[in-house]
């Protein structure tokens, strides 16, 4: 749960935000783009965005000591990256035309990308804060995690382990691997009785752990042009973004606000 | 060097320079179409305006309703440009737009760019301030603010026109009965009248108007009293004063004013219920009972006096003798019940004098001039021969004779002792008061016992009390009583009464005893005390010193046979032998003749 604290914590604002929204359409009807509820989700969520696309920039170029670790600055770059994006597609009133509907597709596109990056990010292994693990320091802990594993096994068995593919499959393929072992581990230690599951649930850790290791070691070099790959393409695609998205609200606040 | 934002990459940076340009290139092809929320309204109208007959023509044409930034002009300058009849509606009182549209709230009614189907007003009209337009929406309030009208319930041509029949239709459901009623008293022209902000018809309530009706008021047709008012303002200035529609009707003729809801109702024109007391002239007691033109003659109901006199001069028992009103003493019941209060004249009734009849004193009916002195009407009961003068209530109360309030301590003989026991004839013999003398002899003389020898202040040594009770101080006296003189009876020494003259020398009581007689004389003082005889001591003159030789008080040692004689011999050495020979030479020596040349009892007295 906890790594995965700012997807939680997105679904529960999500949630909150579309029974809000929900409520003042049954009462009110859907909320106009113009209007006073309409308008502060798109300026809120607008705002969302903007903090996304820089206070986790700003804190990874920080030189001075600044609040927060590094994986808490990215679940906040997450969270406001899923939170805002929605406040803005609610801001629509389910108009798609001119360019406020080019600057809604493009905030699909770049969330998308956005989870796209997190999943390639994810299979670099770093340390707490965010600093990249290199091949040495993996290969150290790779040498622990057998040494656990076989504490675990308590025979002296081999830790060999499932075959994990190569090339970029390491990278992209490794949630549906990941899954395969899961269903796999719960279809055995369902059959076990308690203690044997116990102990078998405390080997299937040690060989995850093992297996993850093995696989970001041997995926650590794709891993990181996959994300520069990934950087290329995501990053302009914000940049565009947020240029149209800052022309429309000029254009709003222009045309509405000041009856041009 | 520090490192620039994440999104600063070159390529970032140029896909936010194609982007911008993309969008501004864009908005000038599109003439800023791009920036269109959605599709204009498609309404056709029966005349062209600015060229078009909707809305959805102007497609493109942004410009033709969004004004340049720096013109000056609003976008709705633009929209009354072509809706010129709305313009006009602003100036025109009662109509839709007049009071509140401006070029600047357009848009708080009206939309655009929801497409060609929807409507140009928004749906509920919520706000929308109906009362500029002459009717209140208050008594018909609309579904967008929770009530039950729509806008076509009463608009049935459109926004922009409305018919009073409309008006009918719905009240003629409500009371059929009374709309036919007014509409003939007042026409159709309901909103010459009607305002909205209440609810004239059925509901309307009379009596919170500034004339309820009552009375018959309550059962006229309203066009009694409002015919030919075809507006509001001619209903509220329908006259309200009585005369304004029953000047007819006035059978007084004017004489008592216009104001006839002061003595009628509007029930009745009989029912007369004047307040006198708005005349100023109340009426009670025997007053309520009169005929009005008993004071009215000839049903004269202005100008009536209203004093006493003026009607009752001939009912005057008193000859006229009083200046004041009747109404000061007499009550208006009947003419016996006063409410004279003689406690507030000059002589209050108190005493014998409340149940006494009036003409005691007021003989003859005469009040005024009656004189106030008690003597005025009791010379006759007084029983002091005007000997104590006039004024009886300097010692009476008016209550009895008896009851005297004389108080004996404020004259010059305060009564104290047992002068307060006596009875005052004791005193003032045959009821004389005056020049009763106030010395002690001059009602005591017959009992001095001293036989006037103390003469007549008999206070000076008795009190009051009686007459043992005596406050002499012997010890003030010449003869301080001292020792056995203290218990001694009086009449030891006053015998036979008498104290004057008593003799204060001790032989005066006390004769010589034979022991001393011829021999010490009668000064008795000088070796005995009062306590008693013995023991004696001399304390008088002694021509020898008493403690000669160590001799003390012992009066034997110098006179061992009597205290008459002496001796010297008996201490000194004084044998007749030596003496003689010592005092050979010298004339008249004898042993018994010391003194003579020493009287001292020193050796060198010679």
């Amino acid at each position: 749960m906890s790594s995965r604290r700012e997807l939680w914590l997105s679904l529960v604002a999500v949630m909150a935000i579309t029974g809000l929204y929900s409520g003042v359409s049954l009462r009110l009807g859907v909320p106009e783009a113009r209007g006073l509820f309409g308008h502060s989700l798109g300026i809120l969520g607008f705002a969302l965005m903007i903090a996304t696309e820089t206070l986790y920039s700003i804190r990874k170029r920080a030189t001075r000591r600044v609040p927060g670790r590094m994986s808490d600055w990215l679940q906040f770059h997450i969270f406001t990256g899923i939170v805002g994006p929605y406040m803005v597609f609610l801001h629509s009133a389910w108009a798609y035309r001119g360019l406020a509907g080019i600057v809604l597709l493009m905030t699909g596109i770049v969330v998308a990308s956005g989870f796209v990056g997190r999943y390639i990010y994810t299979a670099v292994p770093r340390t707490a804060d965010g600093l990249v693990l290199e091949a040495e320091a993996i290969e150290q802990a790779l040498r622990q995690a057998e040494e656990d594993l076989r504490e675990a096994q308590g025979d002296g068995a081999g830790v060999s382990g499932p075959a994990l593919g190569t090339g970029a499959s390491l990278v992209l393929g490794r949630g549906l691997l990941d899954l395969r072992e899961q269903l796999r581990t719960w279809l055995t230690g369902w059959r076990l009785d308690r203690e044997t599951r116990r102990q078998a649930g405390r080997t299937a850790i040690a060989q995850r752990r093992l297996r993850d290791l093995r696989r970001q070691l041997a995926s650590l070099a794709t891993a990181r042009r996959l994300l520069a790959v990934w950087h290329t393409v995501h990053i302009p695609l914000g940049m565009a973004l947020f240029v149209a998205a800052f022309a429309h609200a000029v254009a709003a606040f222009y045309y509405a606000t000041l009856l041009r | 060097m520090r490192r620039p934002l994440g999104c600063m990459t070159a390529t970032g940076l140029l896909a936010a320079v194609i982007t911008a340009v993309t969008v501004v290139g864009a908005a000038a092809f599109s003439g800023n179409a791009i920036f269109s929320p959605g599709d204009l309204n498609g309404t056709v109208g029966q005349t062209p305006r600015g060229g078009v007959r909707s809305h959805a023509e102007l497609a493109q044409d942004c410009s033709r309703c969004h004004v340049p930034a720096w013109s000056g002009e609003r976008m709705g300058d633009r929209c009354l440009d072509c809706h010129g009849d709305v313009r006009t509606e602003m100036e025109e009182r009662a109509s839709l737009h007049f009071g509140f549209a401006h070029p600047g709230n357009c848009r708080d009614c009206h939309t655009e760019h929801q497409g060609p189907e929807a409507s140009l007003t928004r749906a509920d009209m919520t706000g929308f301030p109906h009362d500029r337009v002459g009717f209140s929406l208050r008594t018909h309030p609309p579904v967008g603010e929770g009530g039950t009208f729509l806008c076509t319930d009463c608009h049935h041509a459109g926004l922009q026109s409305f018919d009073a029949a409309s008006c009918r239709e719905c009240h003629q459901l409500l009371d059929a009965a009374y709309l036919s009623d007014h509409v003939s008293v007042f026409g159709d022209g309901c909103m010459a009248c009607h305002d909205g902000l209440d609810r004239y018809g059925r509901d309307f309530d009379h009596q919170l108007a500034a004339f309820p009706l009552m009375g018959k008021h309550a059962t006229l047709n309203c066009g009694s009293c409002h015919a030919g008012a075809t507006t509001v303002l001619a209903l509220q200035q329908t006259p309200a004063a009585c005369v304004d529609c029953h000047a007819k009707d006035d059978v007084h003729e004017r004489r008592l004013g216009l104001a006839c809801g002061e003595c009628h109702n509007p029930g009745t024109w009989q029912e007369a219920t004047f307040e006198h007391e708005r005349s100023g002239f109340v009426l009670t007691g025997g007053h309520l009972l009169a005929d009005c033109q008993a004071c009215h003659v000839d049903r004269k109901w202005h100008g009536i006096p209203t004093e006493c006199t003026d009607c009752h001069a001939q009912d005057d028992p008193h000859g006229g003798q009083f200046e004041v009103s009747c109404g000061n003493c007499h009550l208006t019941t009947r003419w016996s019940e006063l409410t004279f209060d003689h406690a507030k004249s000059r002589f209050p009734l108190s005493g014998a004098h409340r149940p006494t009849a009036c003409a005691a004193c007021h003989a003859g009916g005469k009040y005024v001039g009656t004189p106030r002195e008690c003597v005025a009407c009791h010379r006759d009961d007084d029983k002091h021969a005007g000997e104590l003068g006039s004024d009886c209530a300097a010692c009476h109360r008016a209550t009895r004779w008896d009851d005297v309030t004389f108080d004996h301590n404020k004259s010059a003989f305060p009564l104290v002792g047992s002068h307060q026991q006596v009875a005052c004839s004791a005193c003032h013999a045959g009821g004389h008061y005056r020049g009763t003398p106030t010395s002690c002899v001059g009602c005591h003389r017959e009992e001095d016992k001293h036989g006037g020898q103390y003469g007549t202040d008999c206070a000076a040594c008795h009190r009051v009390t009686q007459w043992s009770d005596a406050t002499f101080d012997h010890n003030r006296s010449r003869f301080p009583l001292t020792g056995a003189h203290r218990s001694t009876a009086c009449s030891q020494c006053h015998g036979g009464g008498t104290f004057q003259g008593t003799p204060r020398a001790c032989v005066g009581c006390h004769a010589e005893p034979g022991v001393h007689a011829g021999r010490f004389g009668t000064s008795c003082g000088d070796c005995h005390s009062t306590s008693g005889w013995l023991p004696a001591g001399y304390n008088g003159p002694h021509s020898f010193p008493m403690n000669h030789g160590g001799a003390g008080s012992s009066c034997s040692t110098c006179h061992p046979s009597s205290l008459t004689s002496f001796t010297c011999t008996n201490c000194h050495e004084h044998s007749a032998e030596k003496m003689q020979d010592k005092h050979k030479e010298i004339s008249g020596f004898s042993m018994g003749s010391c003194l003579n040349c020493h009287p001292g009892g020193r050796k060198d007295e010679d």
